[in-house]
């Protein structure tokens, strides 16, 4: 009956002698980790299933006395006098339970702990100073909290395979795994991709993968981020930084429209990896491999740097005041009928804003993204590609599919009707129409990050920021707004998106008095319904779902199971509303 | 191989990987990378969930042996009679290179350069009574005389010396037929002696009733941890809705236990009865017999009793009327002592590692073969369910001592005149009845030094100890009494009281010719090699144990040694996943504790620090004397000098 509530019931649990409520199907584990006393671990994962192999989180945990009614017999604090179990137990494969007690920092927890510590340590390397773990290393931190200084191993320690390529984008050596088996269960359970396994016995035993199926699945690269110990390192990110310089910011995934939650590392405007930040609305602890690693183009030496205007028919560099004002000059030779805008379903919602604006204010009919579709696998990677494409509806309020007036556009470029175009953080060759033609227009504004064919042709070129460059928010694909936030500053002149954009509106005489990303947000949520009450700090980390089921955009036939997914995720949401929501 | 996977659910289609694996090597001799990619796409699995198995069950091999395969027992009890000297023998006589010195998982397969022949030392063969032993294919040769290499050659039988007539002291009930002159493994020979008398009885019985009589009759398991069998059965639910799933333990292989080999090769009938008499108690309608890779005559046997039983209906569909179905299948294993365990068992017949399963929340009894509720057996166990229906339970726990009712079989072997068998009221015989008396004492001019009473794992108890043993009186009273070790009583309580366990009855007797630490580095080999590698303190702790004693056998043991060892097996009894801890951890843990004296002669050199100098466990074996520097935070390290010595 308990369980039909909407509240699941909560019991009572005694840890190191406090007692506390927790609800019904709680790990002992966590139980233990939210009232204070931290059980280390190794192979547990909460995302994953508990082998209970490593042995490390045995605590010890008792169970009240039960008198002859069989009902609890009490103490004079009335409390249950609980009768120990004699041997540990381990705490990552039990939930607690009516009246359970257990002991996290008593002596014989301690020697256990000791004792594990001892024994993961006799064949391990110590090649610490080289090794790409160390300082996020479970090893290294237990051994400093639960180890001890000294070593009493005189044997030979057992040789492994080192340095093998598991995968294109994994290294292992096996000498350095405990072998606790996470990546194996990932891979199972979550990658759906049996590829991982042990070989050989005892404490020979191996991890490996069949020399004919390598670890390449997509989400290969999450074997790394729950690997405890340095044993699968990150074949891109090993060697490059050592963890403990790396400046850490939380920030999103622009890959797809899932919008996975992450951290950006980065030293000295350089980013050296991405890693999936926890986030049980989006993206669960994991991200695709293809996501994470999409950040190389902010690096690429191509990079436009520097604001530039054709003059005599070349491009040259110019200042921005220069380019912004010549710009605006030939945007407002025209009239709003003969100006076409393609922007981009990567833009943050905020640059979509005062794109909307110069829509406004220059009374511009066509305006349209370009859609991005690709397989989705059903775990994270979404079919669509643009992570704000539910920023594009809401925002420039576009009734019709994405992408579906280009051709009305391309044919509007090729009669002659459209005489200016602006291209947001876009390829205008996605028009189908040959660079030549683009190339006679009097007017081809490109703001991107990076060239392409287009670029050179164009009247002015204004180089902006990447992903990672920049504050702002987006809504993923199932109608959650969360905030990109900048990691790196941009390279050479490159600008912040929305700077740009605020510039042009005002040179072009739209403008008005906007300070900084935030103020935009603000009047947003002065415009926008679904934006009412937010600011871009109170989105938070996690951020917060905005559109309801029946807002989300028009699914494609195909897209049923997302659908129903979706539902399910609202109907959740609905039955256990926290009070804040 | 299609009538190998219909033995398993078709949705548990992985369980018949090892039977394809054994077919595969049966007819290639080896199993190539092509039989792991063949076999994967048979069964929907990957490569790498093939690759795992043949690594782990040493039984199989990824390369070719030679046309002639010596298996030679390496463990315990042939150890003692003269194993090693076999295999020494083997490679002069088959001229086969000795393998390099060096440590590695498996004991390594040496071939002849002709390719004639290749040996391989494996773990115990379950046959320590007739010990030295060997395999040659899947011949099993017994008091080998490991002088007489050519004659093993040439296929001379065995020199068995069969017990044909029990000991008086004996009470035989399981053994009954065993070493009968005149008993074949037919079944109209079991027919002809009551046979499947007790499966009729018990099907005209009520299934409360049969697991009633079990519980009355106080039949604790005999496969090691004595559980009460009555007990394990109330576990199954009788209204339960998912298939029960009966497995009989015929894994046999804890050192110094080798009776189910006689049951398996000598009257399969009375194990199957039991069985069938078991299945139909439990509601299962499958039974598997998950019996060991080094039994395979014994798996024929089994194969063809199951055969024999069928054309009598004695299973398969309607047995005898009954209107209950029952199916028995033969599963092999294929080297792994872990699969003894009974979720390992589980795990490795559901065709993966024999790694043993987390209780909570794997209790098999509700979450056990292919998560449905399971019950496992031993073999002996399960042949006494047959004499309980004979019997009655009441009448049955008549026999033996309150709490320790029945009969067992304790396999005697070691130093001793008489090894082998002896069944005996649990508890009605004392050990030195069972040494001097039945086994035939020690040989002339030994004396008793240790015993190790239930199989290896199990607590050595020393011959000049006294005991402090309570024992029940008829009365229920209890009187405390000090015994020497000839008086402690054969049943469970008693040994267990002793400090000791009855275990797996497999009784390994000592003489004061053997060097401790040598018996206790058998005993480590023989965990180290057969630890899953599965939890942290046994896979680990398991090898490090035999890296000391094998360092100090060879002369490099240092003062710490021995509190090392003790240590260690602290750390690890009590804190794995399975009771395999306990069993790697107590043979150090008492040796250590039992016999101070002997490994504190062979840990004499002193603690090498840290750094420097770093002392390879080579160096201190060859070193006589292991010079030391004091460690810096030593207030004598600027005294001493960096030439210092401890």
């Amino acid at each position: 009956m308990a369980d039909q509530t909407p509240f699941p019931q909560l019991l009572n649990v005694q840890i190191d002698g406090v007692w506390h409520q927790f609800p019904k199907g709680t790990r002992v584990i966590e139980a233990c980790e939210q009232a204070g006393s931290y059980v280390p671990r190794y192979c547990y994962h909460k995302k994953l299933t508990s082998p209970g192999n490593c042995r490390m989180c045995l605590i010890e945990m008792g169970f009240p006395r039960l008198g002859p009614d069989r009902k609890p017999e009490l103490g004079t604090d009335g409390k249950p006098i609980i009768n120990w179990i004699p041997r540990p137990q381990i705490s990552c494969a039990q939930d607690v339970s009516e009246g359970m007690a257990v002991r996290t920092n008593s002596p014989l927890v301690k020697e256990c702990q000791r004792g594990v510590m001892e024994f993961l340590l006799i064949n391990h390397p110590l090649d610490c100073p080289i090794c790409d773990q160390a300082g996020e290393c479970r090893l290294q931190e237990f051994s400093v909290d639960y180890g001890d200084s000294k070593s009493r191993f005189l044997e030979n320690k057992v040789k492994k395979p080192k340095n093998v390529q598991i995968g294109t984008r994994v290294t292992l050596d096996d000498e350095r795994c405990i072998l606790c088996s996470r990546c194996i269960r990932f891979c199972q359970e979550i990658a759906h991709d049996d590829v991982l396994g042990f070989v050989d016995r005892g404490s020979y035993t191996v991890l490996t993968a069949h020399a004919g199926k390598a670890l390449e699945n997509n989400y290969s690269l999450n074997t790394v981020d729950i690997c405890p110990v340095g044993a699968l390192t990150s074949t891109d990110f090993r060697f490059k930084m050592r963890v403990w310089f790396l400046k850490e910011t939380k920030s999103i995934c622009t890959s797809c429209a899932t919008g996975c939650n992450t951290v950006i590392g980065s030293r000295e405007d350089v980013i050296y990896r991405q890693t999936p930040r926890e986030n049980d609305h989006v993206n669960s602890c994991w991200m695709c491999d293809y996501g994470r690693l999409n950040f190389k183009y902010l690096e690429a030496e191509n990079r436009l740097l520097e604001p530039q205007i054709r003059f005599e028919g070349k491009l040259v560099p110019a200042d921005w005041p220069t380019a912004i004002a010549q710009a605006a000059l030939q945007l407002k030779q025209f009239a709003g009928s003969e100006i076409a805008i393609i922007a981009s379903g990567r833009m943050t919602s905020e640059e979509l804003w005062l794109t909307s604006q110069l829509v406004t204010s220059l009374g511009v009919q066509w305006i349209d993204i370009v859609p991005r579709r690709g397989h989705g696998d059903k775990i994270l990677l979404s079919k669509d590609r643009n992570p704000n494409t539910n920023g594009t509806r809401l925002i420039l309020g576009s009734k019709s599919e994405p992408g579906a007036k280009l051709i009305g556009i391309a044919d509007a470029v090729r009669s002659g009707q459209i005489k200016a175009l602006v291209i947001l953080k876009e390829n205008a060759m996605h028009l189908g129409l040959p660079v030549e033609q683009l190339a006679q227009l009097p007017g081809l504004i490109v703001m991107n990050t990076l060239p392409n064919d287009v670029t050179e042709k164009a009247t002015v070129v204004l180089p902006a920021c990447g992903f990672a460059e920049k504050r702002g928010s987006m809504i993923n694909g199932k109608g959650r707004l969360q905030r990109l936030n900048r990691a790196v500053r941009p390279p050479g002149n490159a600008r912040d998106d929305w700077e740009i954009l605020h510039d042009l509106l005002q040179a072009t005489g739209g403008g008005d008095s906007l300070s900084s990303v935030d103020d935009v947000f603000r009047r947003i949520s002065e415009t926008v319904p679904q934006f009412v009450g937010l600011t871009l700090s109170k989105l938070g980390d996690l951020g917060v779902h905005i559109l309801a089921i029946e807002e989300l955009p028009p699914m494609h036939p195909s897209d049923g199971e997302a659908i129903e997914e979706a539902i399910a995720i609202q109907a959740r949401r609905r039955g256990v509303r926290p009070a804040s929501a | 191989m299609d009538e190998a996977i219909a033995r398993y659910p078709s949705d548990h289609r992985r369980s018949a990987a090892m039977p394809l694996l054994h077919l595969w090597q049966e007819h290639f001799g080896f199993v190539s990378e092509e039989a792991l990619v063949w076999i994967a796409e048979k069964l929907c699995l990957q490569p790498i969930n093939i690759l795992e198995l043949v690594t782990f069950y040493p039984m199989f091999r990824d390369k070719p042996a030679g046309r002639t395969h010596i298996r030679v027992c390496r463990t315990l009890s042939c150890a003692m009679a003269g194993g090693f000297e076999l295999m020494e023998n083997l490679f002069t006589t088959l001229g086969i290179q000795r393998p390099p010195a060096g440590d590695g998982m498996h004991n390594p397969i040496r071939i002849s350069a002709d390719g004639d022949y290749s040996v391989e030392f494996v773990e115990c063969l379950a046959s320590c009574g007739t010990a030295p032993v060997c395999m040659i294919g899947e011949q099993l040769y017994e008091n080998v005389d490991v002088n007489l290499i050519a004659g093993l050659l040439r296929n001379q039988t065995s020199n068995i010396k069969h017990q044909t007539s029990p000991h008086l002291l004996e009470r035989r009930l399981i053994f009954k037929n065993i070493g009968r002159p005149d008993w074949t493994t037919d079944i109209d020979c079991y027919l002809r002696d009551g046979g499947y008398e007790q499966l009729k009885q018990a099907l005209t019985l009520s299934r409360a009733d049969i697991v009633n009589k079990v519980k009355n009759s106080g039949l604790r398991g005999r496969g090691g941890a004595g559980f009460s069998c009555g007990l394990k059965w109330s576990f199954i639910k009788p209204d339960e809705k998912r298939p029960v799933y009966l497995i009989c333990n015929a894994d046999e292989s804890e050192p110094g236990t080798f009776k189910d080999r006689y049951i398996i090769h000598e009257d399969p009938h009375q194990l199957l009865e039991g069985i069938l008499i078991s299945c139909y108690a439990l509601n299962a309608r499958t039974a598997y017999i998950y019996i060991r890779g080094e039994f395979p005559a014994g798996a024929k046997i089994l194969g063809r009793a199951i055969e024999e039983a069928r054309t009598h209906n004695f299973l398969g569909k309607n047995i005898l009327g009954s209107g209950f179905d029952a199916e028995v299948y033969i599963h092999r294993g294929a080297g792994a002592y872990i699969c003894g365990e009974e979720t390992g068992l589980i795990e490795s017949l559901e065709g993966k590692r024999g790694y043993p399963r987390i209780k909570p929340p794997y209790f098999p009894a509700v979450l056990g073969l292919y998560m449905c509720p399971t019950i496992v057996n031993n073999v002996e166990t399960l042949c006494h369910i047959r004499h309980i229906i004979a019997m009655g339970g009441a009448e049955y726990a008549r026999l033996g001592r309150p709490n320790n009712t029945g009969t067992r079989i304790l396999c005697v072997s070691g130093d001793v005149q008489r090894p082998g068998y002896f069944e005996i009221e649990v508890g009605a015989v004392t050990m030195g009845q069972l040494i001097y008396e039945m086994a035939g004492g020690l040989r002339p001019g030994r004396k008793l030094k240790a015993v190790i009473p239930g199989g290896s794992s199990a607590k050595v108890l020393r011959a000049d100890e006294r005991f402090k043993l309570k024992q029940k009186q008829s009365d229920g009273s209890t009187i405390e009494r000090e015994m020497s070790i000839d008086e402690i009583p054969m049943d469970f309580d008693s040994l267990t009281a002793a400090g000791s366990m009855a275990g797996s009855g497999g009784v390994i007797v000592l003489d004061d010719s053997r060097d401790m630490v040598w018996v206790l580095n058998n005993i480590n080999k023989f965990y180290a090699h057969e630890s899953c590698g599965q939890c942290t303190p046994c896979r680990e702790g398991s090898l490090w144990m035999q890296k000391i004693t094998d360092r100090m056998l060879r002369g490099g043991g240092v003062v710490e040694d021995p509190k090392a060892l003790k240590t260690i097996g602290d750390n690890i009894a009590g804190r794995t996943i399975c009771a395999f801890g306990e069993a790697c951890a107590w043979p150090t843990q008492s040796f250590v504790e039992k016999f101070p004296e002997e490994f504190a002669a062979r840990a004499k050199k002193p603690v090498p620090p840290p750094l420097p100098p770093e002392y390879t466990p080579e160096e201190l074996i060859e070193k006589e004397e292991i010079p030391t520097v004091p460690m810096a935070h030593d207030p004598g390290w600027e005294k001493a000098g960096a030439k210092g010595t401890i």
